[in-house]
């Protein structure tokens, strides 16, 4: 479990980072390295440059204005988890990451760190969907911006191209008023999700008026679950269940099976994590 | 040896049955523990082992030239360097024949298994080399075997080629009044009980350093839990005389079984370490050790069980299959399948059995020690089969087992599979842990009472754990005692050596209570040596719940001896009879008046320096050695199967309050509660930390870990942690632990083991809490582990699909 020799350099600035990256095809970003690292010393990546950006300007930044909040791309898990004004404006961030590894690992790993690995169990991938989060990436052909939406094409794969970079990514605040919901099935506490749902739900006078519904942990990217979506609008929280979790069913058809897991599991939980969502949902805004 | 535990205890504020604070915590948590990973020296060579890819191969050829080239690189070997290094021996008759060499050669049986060696300069470097060598070898590969089922089809592969099938052994006997009991029987059912694949983990990996010095004397360093029986077999191996060998454990991680074999790089890196004349070391990384180092635990059993109306259960036929693997491993891991036969029927009575015992080879790791050892396998079956009996004829569950449990009148019991139960409170330790269980039900109940999705059931488990066994059995080859050394140096302080190890259980402190009371010293003036061939004297090692009898055993029979030969001295020195000379709180004195006295630094420089000072004709020195042999182990089984292989039998009762949630089939132990038995107790402390652990991986095995292999490939789907789940603190419960003394009325001072039990309970606890917790779907699980998707496939084929999701 010793890593293969590489080259490690550390850039100060986005535009050496840049040409770091460049210098080799299979050049790598370090961040967190709380997956990269593990998959160096496994053999299983092959890595000839290492680019730790960790110590490039301007990257290490969380800022927080009402309309929402941007995390540089060497900004910690625990650094956006502790801080009170990202959750007092995003604050699905400060639910999500509970969920996400334990203390050690959001110490070191970071936010764009987990988009842009985009494992399918990840918790982070699916709040940036569901929140439409936007992602900012540099990379040779200069800066452009990407939707959530767009970003994660599979299970570890991106839109990213050959020698891009994460720099930010921007989570806008969620409709006032409405629920972030973040609910997953693990094996085990601070484990990758087997189903995981994150759910940020409009509801008013204890009915659903709108939801957006992203399911994860379903093998592939983060699944926007449309036909749930369509589903969910109305409920309240004594609404039978039975339409909801077929509509769950038919969005969640691409779910695959692995030793956690088998994909029919995985479609169950989902659609009972949303289920549970709703009910949650529509009786919150009863109460209040 | 005499139960009279007072006979024996020359302290006035006894120290055994006290939790006296551990000594052996200090180095591990303050980062001073010095494992073999920790040892340095100079010039060492770091070894890499290259492991099959290849489940099951012959090896064509392996280009070994370009690694050999790198840079840092300083040898490379395979099977065909060890030429002059003996096969493993192969001590058990009655299993299929293995022969192992210390490097597989020309085929290979399983991903992991060792074929070749780098050493260089270090880790990295000879990683590097590993990889060019992996990339350079030619395999052919070799149809394979991935389960029970694909290694006994008719036409299997097989694993090798001078058997006749896959079968290794097949011990079936058969009873007549068995069949007898199933005729007669108002019913009977048959249903297949599973455990599955799993390994003891220590946290701390295995390593071996070996050096040679000038001299040629070797010495080894090997995270081990048996350091004599390594230099044993090294010796015999490398063609060395034992006394050149020197085997040494310093601190040791835990072992839980994984470490009572030994393993090729036990062998390979002493033989570097000679070949090149320079210090060598192997320390085994995470991905090795979860295809390395023994696995345990699959066992497949096919039941029938004959019973009547109202629920008396007439007979049990059980056909137990052992998974094992390759196996290709020293000492072969074949017995506990037999334990889980001679162990089934727990602290039950019932009248017939009959239990066929199978081992079969695969395409996977060997299969080899786990803490538990086949018990807990068995215990599931056996609570499966009794809820399963109390449902069919509605009888209620507690009320059966109450029924069936054994009394203390009964005592000793012959069991079916002949373990002689000398003592214990079966019964009792069930119904004071149901006493305990009926608030914490009651807690789980009002917990989720709003919550419609949730379910609450209890499991129960009633148990016995064989200790100190016969080591006859499992190796064919050691039998199953202990030797311990006390000395009284000229100052009185007291050295105690012995040939049990420390892992962790607190044999330090336990050897240290036992040898101050015996002795009426202060635990803090007994230094203890475990660990160390040259220093301690010949034993076993630590495995099947032995440390504490054997330690009792041996330092008993050595104290004893050390005071009759110091009470002569004070005699004279006291001028007084031998006979009316007792020894109290450290001093000598005559019976009735405390003074004069001398005390063990007087004695004790009398018999080393002030020798004038000694009666006339004595001979000098004041130590003693004693070698605890139980003698009323069994080493053999009878011609029905039977043997009692266990010097002492510990019991206990586990009750686990679960909750199900229906939607997703997520499971949470509410409570978990132990009543447990191990005689007459040491320490308390030591006791309880031996169940929480205990239970923690029985835990481990009820609920997560779990190796998988591709059925296809017999590939593991598994590398690191990611897919083999270890539970952590988050997910282990609060225990509530209580305890009954019923001592081994054979065994010194009444003591029993306690390292196993904890193991035992847990899969029969949780599959029995989450079958109880939905009874109204008719769930009855009959395997492990249990995971929220086993529970949802439960329900579903119960209920038909869909049916409870989201309610």
């Amino acid at each position: 479990m010793k890593p293969a020799p590489f080259d490690y350099c550390r850039p100060s600035t986005v535009a050496q980072a840049l040409e770091a990256l460049g210098s080799s095809e299979s050049s790598r970003v370090l961040a967190g390295g709380q997956s990269l690292i593990p998959a160096m010393n496994f053999r299983l990546t092959d890595v000839s440059v290492l680019v730790d950006i960790n110590r490039v300007e301007g990257l290490d930044t969380v800022a927080c204005d009402p309309g929402g909040v941007t995390v540089g791309a060497a900004a910690t898990q625990t650094r956006v988890l502790d801080d009170d004004d990202t959750a007092s404006v995003v604050g699905g961030l400060r639910v999500a990451l509970r969920h996400v590894g334990h203390l050690q690992i959001r110490n070191r790993g970071t936010v764009c760190g987990s988009l842009a690995h985009a494992d399918p169990a990840a918790e982070l991938p699916a709040l940036a969907v569901a929140a439409g989060a936007m992602i900012d990436v540099s990379g040779p052909a200069g800066e452009r911006q990407v939707a959530a939406g767009d970003f994660f094409l599979g299970p570890f794969w991106t839109a990213l191209d050959d020698g891009e970079l994460i720099t930010r990514v921007r989570f806008p605040a969620p409709p006032a008023g409405s629920v972030t919901i973040v609910d997953e099935v693990s094996r085990r506490a601070g484990d990758f999700a087997v189903a995981g749902l994150v759910a940020i739900v409009e509801a008013d006078g204890g009915a659903v008026r709108s939801a957006r519904l992203v399911g994860f942990g379903l093998g592939g990217a983060p699944t926007r679950l449309r036909t749930a979506e369509a589903a969910i609008s109305g409920w309240a929280a004594d609404h039978p269940s039975d339409g909801l979790t077929e509509a769950v069913m038919a969005d969640t058809a691409d779910a695959f099976d692995d030793i956690h897991a088998t994909a029919w599991y995985r479609r169950e939980a989902v659609a009972a994590l949303t289920v549970r969502a709703a009910r949650r949902a529509s009786a919150t805004r009863k109460a209040a | 040896m005499s139960l009279d535990i007072d006979s024996h205890i020359r302290h006035s504020s006894r120290h055994i049955g006290r939790s006296v604070p551990r000594r052996e915590d200090r180095g591990p948590l303050t980062g001073k523990g010095r494992y073999v990973a920790d040892i340095r020296l100079p010039g060492m060579l770091e070894v890499v082992f290259v492991r099959s890819v290849e489940a099951h191969a012959r090896i064509v050829s392996i280009d070994t030239a370009e690694a050999e080239a790198l840079d840092g690189v300083v040898a490379v070997y395979t099977g065909a360097d060890l030429a002059e290094v003996e096969t493993f021996p192969d001590y058990i008759p009655y299993i299929g024949p293995v022969t192992q060499r210390p490097l597989a050669e020309g085929r290979v049986r399983y991903v992991g298994a060792a074929y070749a060696a780098v050493v260089a300069v270090d880790r990295y470097i000879a990683e590097d080399a590993a990889t060019l060598i992996a990339a350079g070898t030619v395999y052919e590969p070799l149809p394979t075997v991935a389960d029970l089922d694909q290694a006994l089809a008719p036409d299997a592969p097989k694993l090798f080629d001078d058997w006749d099938s896959n079968c290794s052994f097949d011990v079936a006997p058969h009873k007549p009044e068995v069949d007898e009991a199933f005729e007669h029987a108002d019913h009977t059912f048959t249903e297949t009980y599973v455990s599955q694949r799993q390994t003891g983990l220590p946290m701390e990996t295995r390593g071996v350093v070996a050096e040679v010095a000038a001299d040629g004397t070797l010495t080894v360093w090997s995270s081990t839990q048996s350091p004599h029986m390594v230099r044993t077999t090294v010796a015999l191996m490398l063609g060395m005389p034992e006394p050149q060998v020197r085997v040494i454990h310093p601190t040791v991680g835990g072992g839980f079984g994984t470490k009572t074999h030994t393993y090729p790089e036990d062998i390979v890196v002493p033989w570097i370490a000679r070949r090149l004349g320079t210090p060598a070391r192997w320390i085994e990384d995470r991905m090795e050790n979860l295809v390395a180092s023994v696995h345990a635990r699959e066992q497949r059993h096919t039941v029938e069980v004959a019973y009547d109306d109202d629920g008396t259960v007439r007979g049990v036929r059980c056909a137990s299959t052992l998974d094992m693997g390759s196996g290709e491993i020293f000492m072969p891991g074949t017995a506990p399948v037999f334990v889980t036969n001679a162990c089934i029927t727990g602290g039950y009575d019932f009248p017939n059995m009959e239990a066929r015992t199978t081992g079969v080879v695969t395409n996977k790791t060997p299969a080899g020690a786990y803490r538990g050892f086949g018990i807990p396998e068995g215990a599931l079956v056996m609570e499966r089969i009794i809820d399963r009996v109390a449902r069919l004829t509605g009888t209620d569950r507690v009320a059966l087992r109450r029924r069936m449990l054994l009394r203390p009148e009964q005592m000793p019991y012959v069991m079916h599979g002949g373990g002689r139960l000398d003592s214990g409170s079966h019964a009792e330790s069930f119904e004071r842990a149901l006493e305990l269980t009926a608030p914490a039900l009651q807690r789980a109940r009002s917990r989720y009472a709003d919550d419609p999705d949730v379910r609450v059931g209890v499991g129960y488990c009633n148990y016995v754990e064989p200790t100190s066994p016969s080591y006859h059995l499992t190796t064919g080859h050691w039998g199953g005692g202990d030797a311990a050394t006390v000395r009284v140096d000229p100052d009185g302080s007291v050295r105690v050596a012995a040939g049990v190890s420390e892992l962790g259980q607190g044999n330090v402190t336990a050897a240290a209570q036992l040898a101050a009371d015996m002795l009426g010293v202060s635990p803090d003036d007994v230094t203890v040596v475990l660990g160390d061939t040259e220093r301690a004297p010949y034993g076993l090692g630590s495995w099947g719940s032995r440390g504490a009898m054997m330690l009792t055993g041996s330092v008993l029979l050595a104290t004893e001896r050390l005071v009759d030969k110091a009470r002569k001295i004070a005699a004279h020195m006291l001028e007084a009879a031998e006979a009316d000379v007792v020894l109290t709180d450290g001093a000598f004195h005559v019976a009735g008046s405390s003074q004069p006295s001398v005390g063990w630094a007087e004695v004790g420089t009398a018999a080393w320096v002030r020798t004038v000072d000694l009666p006339e004709g004595m001979e000098a020195g004041l130590e003693t050695s004693g070698f605890y042999h139980p003698d009323n182990l069994e080493h053999q089984l009878d011609d029905t199967g039977k043997i009692n292989a266990a010097a002492s039998w510990s019991n206990g009762t586990h009750i686990g309050v679960v909750s199900v949630r229906v939607s997703t089939g997520e499971l949470r132990i509410e409570d978990y509660i132990i009543v447990h038995d191990c005689g007459t107790v040491i320490n308390p402390a030591l006791v309880e930390g031996q169940v929480h652990g205990g239970v923690a991986q029985g835990i481990a095995g009820a609920m997560y870990e779990h190796f998988q292999y591709d059925p296809d490939t017999a590939n593991p789907r598994f590398a690191s942690f990611m897919d083999y789940l270890v539970p952590t603190c988050a997910e282990v419960p609060h225990m509530e632990v209580d305890h009954f003394e019923s001592p081994a009325p054979e065994q010194p001072l009444g003591v029993k083991g306690c390292g196993e039990g904890g193991t035992v309970g847990p899969p029969a606890v949780v599959a029995g809490a989450v079958s109880d917790a939905l009874s109204e779907w008719d769930v009855d699980l009959t395997e492990c582990p249990v995971t929220p998707v086993a529970v949802r496939a439960a329900i579903r084929a119960a209920a038909g699909s869909g049916a409870g999701a989201g309610s």
